[in-house]
């Protein structure tokens, strides 16, 4: 593993941002689903004959709210492919 | 502590080579444009497809009134797809049962292929999955047409009609994101699952995490994510049926 000459900064930066990314974007999403399932457990813990049709719609919205956090991870990828690709010979 | 950052640039470098740059890449130059094929994915799609068609051909082979293991697996999986569109769309729905349940196996077996060792997941290659948004896509507008009309199709795009200029932005900068987000997650929940398995697995030097990871990861969110996608397609397509 080698580092182009001069590129020293460009990977650590490169490599804070990738963290970075991943971490704040995954925030979001996180209390994101969070506020999903407790709502849906709520609603089974008051209907519970409900459970499935529940559950069904609870993964279906926790899908939608993922894909911010599936972007950021896409920028993330990027980032390490950029740097996979052009500062590490 | 010298140690630590060893295996982590050995899991940088296997995250980066092995899986950034796909493998086997064959360049076909037509005139002035580079068609670049992944042999990779599309050996792994032709698996998947002999497994689907083995399975629904062991499945319905021998068609009995009580029926036999195959036959009983293919039959609860069909027959809960066949309830959840009727409970969505109605009785309409059942003629997009076909496609709905093609997309939903297509998915699973794709994601669960990633769990066999040397063999890898074509949904986690942005083609596939964006082939497979790409498809939705033309099916909702398809039967949106369809069922509205041209003309009244064409004027959804404009509601709200006060501010119609900008609402024809929106609208169709919606419709876009919906098919980008929609192939964005399964590719990036597939491949993301896959790394983590790889980072993970190196970093343990191979030893029990493997088996749990890919119980999790390949075999659990494989399944939820092929529903998911599975039902985002039949939303979308309620939706722009405009019922």
């Amino acid at each position: 593993m080698e580092i182009v000459a001069g590129c020293e900064w460009i990977l650590a930066l490169g490599l804070l941002a990738a963290g970075f990314c991943m971490g704040i974007g995954a925030w979001g999403p996180a209390i994101g689903e969070g506020n999903v399932a407790s709502k849906a457990v709520e609603g089974i813990a008051r209907q519970p004959e409900s459970a499935t049709v529940l559950t069904r719609t609870m993964l279906i919205g926790q899908a939608v709210t993922e894909s911010t956090g599936i972007y950021s991870l896409v920028i993330a990828f990027l980032i390490l492919n950029f740097i996979g690709r052009f500062i590490i010979k | 502590m010298e140690k630590v950052f060893q295996s982590i640039g050995r899991a940088f470098e296997l995250v980066t080579i092995e899986n950034m740059d796909s493998v086997n890449q064959i360049t076909w130059r037509i005139g002035k444009v580079d068609l670049v094929i992944n042999v990779t994915t599309i050996i792994m799609t032709w698996i998947v497809m002999i497994i689907i068609i083995l399975f629904s051909y062991l499945g319905v082979r021998k068609l009995k009134k009580y029926p036999g293991k195959v036959q009983a697996l293919v039959e609860l999986i069909i027959d809960g797809l066949d309830k959840l569109i009727k409970d969505t769309m109605g009785e309409v729905g059942r003629k997009y049962l076909p496609l709905i349940a093609t997309l939903f196996f297509f998915v699973a077996f794709s994601n669960w292929l990633g769990v066999i060792p040397l063999l890898k997941s074509p949904t986690g290659d942005l083609n596939t999955t964006l082939g497979l948004g790409i498809l939705v896509f033309l099916i909702v507008q398809g039967s949106g047409i369809a069922t509205k009309g041209l003309f009244s199709y064409l004027k959804g795009f404009l509601e709200p009609l006060v501010i119609a200029p900008l609402a024809v932005v929106i609208n169709l900068a919606g419709e876009f994101g919906k098919t980008v987000s929609h192939s964005f997650r399964l590719f990036g929940n597939i491949l993301g699952g896959g790394l983590i398995i790889i980072v993970l697995s190196d970093l343990f030097k191979y030893l029990l995490i493997p088996p749990v990871l890919h119980a999790f990861f390949g075999l659990f969110i494989g399944a939820v994510q092929a529903f998911v996608f599975g039902m985002l397609a039949l939303v979308y397509i309620t939706v722009g049926r405009g019922e």
